[in-house]
């Protein structure tokens, strides 16, 4: 049996969260959201995990510090400078260093660990996207077998969907 | 520019997108005649400084013992500008503060184009440019290493960290607003915004990662910003010159960056929203609450001049006194005092809630608040060199029009990027205005009542 794509499209991020809460009671098909703001509503009803995102900083950060302690003892080591009878490595100083490049570091991770994570850049679009999405319709493109479709377009309708279409029926915008 | 359709007093979130992106429609003759006037302006400079490159420093008119001057009071002076950026897109989301969605934007914006200013500084003051990278560790076969215990190092260190960091979370936030643009543009202009973009739909994957790490990476630039200007401080501060070396300065330095930004948005921000047609996203709420900031952010600058000139006294050390005599009643105390009225007393102007919304009045003030502050910068720096040490060594100083030309090449600079910006890109977050769209209302709805 075939698969089908509906598109659906919410005024606002809390019916498309009740909508996506009612999907995934009855389980049918999979789906996917757009939407022009990053929604807290429809972040829980989807109930995913905290982004791993925060791993790939904590990473970045760590790896910050130790570059930092690595090039400051080595270069001292490799270059022993008597600054007025001061310890050879001095740590004030040093922590400096290791700071600027722990948020350094923490931040060029979490940059491209989002872009990678969120499949940025890319050239394909995802199905069932459309214009408004960015603007100011919320989304849900429900993914389910053809005999289910009728199920899944009258929950969307109920919870509040202004239009909920089949994606060969869509139009471009 | 056709002149801009009202918002109506509940917009919603394509009246939004409707303001932002007009601005972004193809500019007239006049904005081309002034973004020329600036980069004719850079050009000067930049000629001068090939000259001063060619020459040497002698071309300026640092001689001993004022060998940090200008050129030193510019970096200063653009590094303190950028902080702005950083508190209101930062620090103030972090504290989820209502007011910064409209103007975090443009204040980040600055942030960039004034670190992207202030990193020439440090560059031009080099008597041998072309050795900039010896200030960074790297392999080489005398096993010669820079000296980390040097501010200097640190410095440079920090403020290239500010650049990636601003810049990367300027881009993070742009990406949605661009993506949001790319819909609309035909042309060159749909291929432009379609690659900066990256292929970017809003999808819940993609914001669950984006809300995350803007979070995380707020979180970073929070101390990351407190740190700078401590470390450009120590630049001084570390030095056993009297009238730099003082615990007071990093405190003292990062609420003078935060004063004089802030400032310097209000200066930018007026006239922009005017010419852009912006005034309905860009209330005189916005401009009320940023003028608080400045007021605050004055009187903790009043209270570090206190502070000073009271240490100074306390700690009895001759040296520090004389120098600190000859900043308020020598050659040059006019700066002084000229910093003083700028920064201390036209500011206390702003505890009338009539003034902070009136938008001659503060442009006025900030723009009072820039040159004191840019003169503070020159009293600390240039000014407690000149009265040293030793009376014998004492001497003046006088810039150059090399030095001269090169400043206001600066400022051509600055201005000139933050015009291109403002009409090619989003200068208003689309995504955070939709997301604080109740505040917006709020805000929109005040002004009228206020109007009427």
């Amino acid at each position: 049996m075939s698969t089908i794509a509906i598109i659906s499209s919410f005024a606002d991020d809390t019916r498309c969260a009740q909508a996506i809460e009612e999907l995934r009671a009855a389980q049918v098909g999979t789906f996917n959201t757009f939407s022009p703001i990053p929604s807290h509503k429809i972040e829980h009803a989807i109930g995913r995990s905290k982004s791993p995102v925060r791993w790939l900083v904590l990473a970045g950060g760590i790896s910050g510090v130790l570059t930092g302690l690595a090039i400051t003892i080595g270069t001292t080591y490799e270059w022993h400078l008597n600054a007025g009878g001061k310890p050879l490595l001095s740590w004030p100083p040093f922590i400096v260093i290791c700071f600027e490049l722990m948020v350094l570091l923490g931040g060029i991770f979490g940059f491209f660990g989002v872009l990678m994570l969120s499949g940025v850049p890319t050239t394909v679009s995802a199905p069932g996207y459309d214009g408004r999405f960015g603007e100011d319709r919320f989304g849900i493109v429900v993914r389910c077998e053809e005999a289910e479709a009728a199920r899944v377009e009258s929950m969307l309708k109920e919870s509040g969907a202004e239009e909920v279409v089949r994606e060969d029926e869509a139009q471009p915008r | 520019m056709a002149a801009a359709p009202k918002i109506t007093a509940e917009p919603s979130y394509r009246d939004i997108d409707r303001s932002v992106l007009r601005v972004m429609e193809p500019a007239g003759r006049a904005y081309w005649a002034w973004i020329g006037f600036c980069f004719t302006l850079v050009a000067i400079a930049a000629a001068m400084w090939l000259r001063q490159i060619y020459s040497g420093l002698g071309v300026t008119g640092l001689r001993q013992p004022v060998m940090w001057a200008i050129y030193i009071t510019n970096f200063v002076f653009w590094v303190g500008i950028a902080h702005s950026g950083t508190l209101i897109s930062a620090i103030l989301f972090l504290f989820r503060t209502k007011w910064r969605t409209a103007v975090y934007r443009a204040a980040e914006t600055m942030t960039i184009f004034a670190v992207a200013t202030a990193g020439l500084y440090p560059l031009i003051h080099l008597g041998r440019v072309w050795f900039f990278y010896w200030l960074l560790p790297y392999p080489n076969q005398r096993y010669l290493q820079p000296d980390f215990r040097s501010p200097l190092v640190w410095d440079a260190f920090a403020v290239s960290t500010y650049l990636t960091i601003s810049a990367l979370f300027w881009t993070m936030g742009l990406i949605p607003d661009v993506a949001n643009a790319r819909e609309a543009a035909t042309g060159w202009r749909k291929k432009f915004y379609t690659a900066l973009a990256m292929g970017w739909q809003g999808t819940d994957r993609q914001w669950r990662h984006y809300s995350m790490a803007y979070l995380l990476m707020a979180g970073l630039a929070t101390p990351l910003v407190l740190s700078v200007h401590s470390v450009v401080s120590w630049d001084f501060a570390m030095a056993i010159n009297p009238g730099w070396h003082s615990t007071l300065f990093a405190p003292y330095f990062v609420a003078g960056a935060i004063f004089s930004g802030v400032a310097m948005v209000i200066t930018l921000l007026i006239p922009m929203r005017k010419l852009l047609g912006i005034e309905d996203l860009l209330t005189e709420w916005h401009f009320d609450n940023l003028a608080k900031v400045v007021l605050l952010t004055s009187l903790v600058v009043s209270y570090a001049y206190l502070t000073e000139a009271f240490m100074t006294w306390y700690a009895g050390d001759p040296v520090e006194q004389m120098t600190f005599h000859m900043r308020y009643f020598g050659p040059w105390g006019w700066m002084y005092w000229i910093m003083v009225l700028c920064n201390c007393v036209i500011p206390l102007l702003l505890f009338s809630p009539r003034i902070r919304v009136n938008m001659r009045a503060l442009w006025i003030i900030t723009i009072f608040v820039n040159i004191g502050m840019w003169f503070e910068r020159f009293v600390i720096i240039a000014g407690s060199l000149t009265a040293n040490f030793e009376p014998s060594q004492w001497a003046g100083y006088r810039p150059s029009i090399t030095e001269i030309m090169i400043t206001i090449g600066s400022f051509a600079w600055f201005l000139g990027l933050f015009s291109l910006f403002s009409r090619f890109l989003p200068i208003i977050s689309m995504t955070e205005l939709k997301e604080g769209i109740v505040w917006l209302r709020k805000a929109i709805k005040m002004d009228r009542v206020r109007a009427e």
